[in-house]
């Protein structure tokens, strides 16, 4: 079967329009697909897009009142055309954009923390600072358990850690 | 002199030739890192000159690695269209590099085991691939190769976000796990939906692939994560392995259901299936994509013992539009490679 639109190529991508009680058979080549933002291939990129947007949406009602940056000083990305195309334009947008990414992270991965993997230059740093998100997770444990003899001794580890290097900004 | 376009294309591919031990239903286990240099801005904002300064830091710097210092490395720009899409066929790049190519590059090992896509979304793209279920062993080395890379060259990284990606829906590890499975018995019985659902529910990802569309064709699937962020590399390949472990047991029933209920009717088909694929003249890639599929389940099940798997995996990429192109010298109109095909499925399997 050829390409429905340059009717020459072989039709490789087959698609089912259903417009109300309509049903559309569209047969296009790669090349016209690709061109009309068909392509099979790029499906997954599509959706993923079109659900980004949807998931940016939903999260930029909430959190208000706190004032958001809406464009990145170092490459010059607004948030909107962030919202528009799923990618952010340098590193440095996750930190302007944080407070718009914290609710979109969350909707996506179902958290904001990374714990995998980190690079040697990063490693120090991170694991003092997992070291105390574990602490004060169990600090609350043992305050539950009303166990405040240990709470007392995890409070000064934390304290210690905290003060061995400057105090983690991140450490929300 | 060969150019490290036909050298690479001109060995097959590991994970493909390899199939034979690994079993039939997992084809291939496959884990890629993005990750993108400090202080650069992200591929789709950045100039041509910052992205040949980005490509030319990334192409030392991986060409520098134990893992990789044999590697074959091909500017996209100095390829064809055609040349491009024979590297989608096989699944060394993507598709939105056969469309934008400039400034991109490929380091690839000739054995296709282990690759580097430059300049893709994010400045690299880092993959391994190996046949069988295996992302275990296939993502301890590419960690080694991140490592290795990693002390040349600084990448975006965030504390509290992880490694910096382009796109969100990839911050954190940067890592994506997929495999390829064939799973024609729980096609056949229905069950292919709840599997579907289920994965989803554990947040995986299920995709047919070889298909166009949203019809599968071949009963080829790939599963793969989709978070990133929040769990581990090391837990979301043990998650995926025993998810998939899970399903290559369903399929296994599914099979064994059908061999008990309709063992005559099942021999006749995969046979008749092998038959036309050894008499057609002419054949479209979706017959013989489906007739493959019928062939690969008469082998997995041992109804079939004249052909081997691992021909059979290599043919679901040489039956390629691209591939089959390649080796003519003119531009093929469809029943020209229709013709083509056929040929070249009949003295393969003959
Ligand atoms: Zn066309
Ligand atoms: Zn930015």
């Amino acid at each position: 079967m050829l390409c429905q639109i340059c009717k020459k190529r072989e039709a490789t991508i087959h698609f089912t329009n259903v417009v109300g009680s309509d049903v559309q058979k569209i047969h296009l080549c790669k090349y016209c697909a690709e061109e009309k933002g068909f392509d099979y291939l790029k499906k997954s990129n599509i959706e993923k897009s079109d659900l980004l947007s949807g998931l940016i949406d939903s999260s930029l009602g909430k959190g208000t009142g706190s004032k958001k940056q809406d464009s990145c000083g170092n490459c010059g990305m607004k948030y909107s055309a962030f919202k528009k195309n799923g990618v952010l334009g340098c590193s440095q947008c996750y930190d302007i954009f944080r407070k718009h990414l914290h609710p979109l992270l969350r909707s996506i991965h179902g958290n904001t923390r990374h714990t995998g993997k980190v690079p040697p230059r990063y490693i120090r740093e991170v694991s003092g600072k997992r070291k105390v998100i574990s602490l004060r997770e169990e600090l609350e444990k043992v305050i539950e358990e009303e166990n405040y003899e240990r709470a007392a001794e995890i409070r000064d580890e934390i304290k210690a850690l905290e003060e061995g290097k400057e105090a983690g900004r991140d450490a929300e | 002199m060969q150019s490290n376009f036909e050298k690479l294309i001109g060995t097959p591919a590991e994970w493909l030739v390899n199939g034979e031990q690994s079993g039939d239903i997992v084809l291939s286990s496959r884990v890629r890192l993005a990750r993108n240099l400090e202080g650069k801005k992200f591929t789709h904002s950045s100039t041509s000159k910052n992205l040949k300064e980005i490509r030319d830091a990334v192409k030392d710097a991986v060409l520098d690695t134990d893992y990789l210092k044999k590697a074959l490395p091909i500017d996209m720009d100095d390829i064809s269209e055609s040349e491009r899409m024979v590297l989608a066929e096989r699944r060394l790049i993507s598709q939105e590099m056969v469309m934008h190519y400039k400034d991109r590059s490929l380091v690839a090992s000739e054995d296709e085991q282990l690759g580097v896509m430059i300049n893709e979304e994010d400045h690299m793209r880092l993959y391994a691939i190996g046949a069988g279920l295996m992302l275990e062993d296939v993502g301890r080395i590419l960690s080694s190769l991140d490592d290795q890379v990693s002390g040349r060259l600084n990448y975006a990284f965030s504390p509290r976000f992880g490694y910096l990606t382009a796109c969100p829906t990839n911050v954190g590890t940067g890592m994506r796990v997929s495999s390829l499975l064939h799973l024609p018995g729980l096609v056949h019985n229905n069950d292919i939906r709840k599997v579907v659902d289920g994965m989803r529910h554990v947040r995986l990802s299920v995709r047919g692939t070889y298909g166009e569309g949203s019809e599968v064709i071949g009963n080829f699937f790939q599963i793969s994560n989709s978070i990133t962020l929040g769990l581990s590399e090391e837990e979301t390949i043990r998650n995926m392995e025993g998810q998939i472990g899970k399903v290559v047991e369903f399929e296994k029933r599914a099979r064994d259901k059908l061999i008990k209920e309709a063992r005559t009717l099942l021999e006749d088909k995969v046979s008749r299936s092998l038959g036309i694929l050894r008499s057609a003249r002419l054949i479209d890639s979706k017959e013989a994509m489906k007739l493959l599929s019928d062939v690969r389940m008469g082998v997995g099940m041992g109804l079939i013992s004249e052909v081997k798997m691992n021909v059979l995996n290599e043919l679901l990429i040489t039956i390629q539009p691209m591939h089959l192109q390649m080796t003519n010298l003119e531009v093929l109109d469809p029943e020209q490679r229709d013709i083509a095909r056929a040929d070249h499925l009949r003295s393969v399997l003959k």
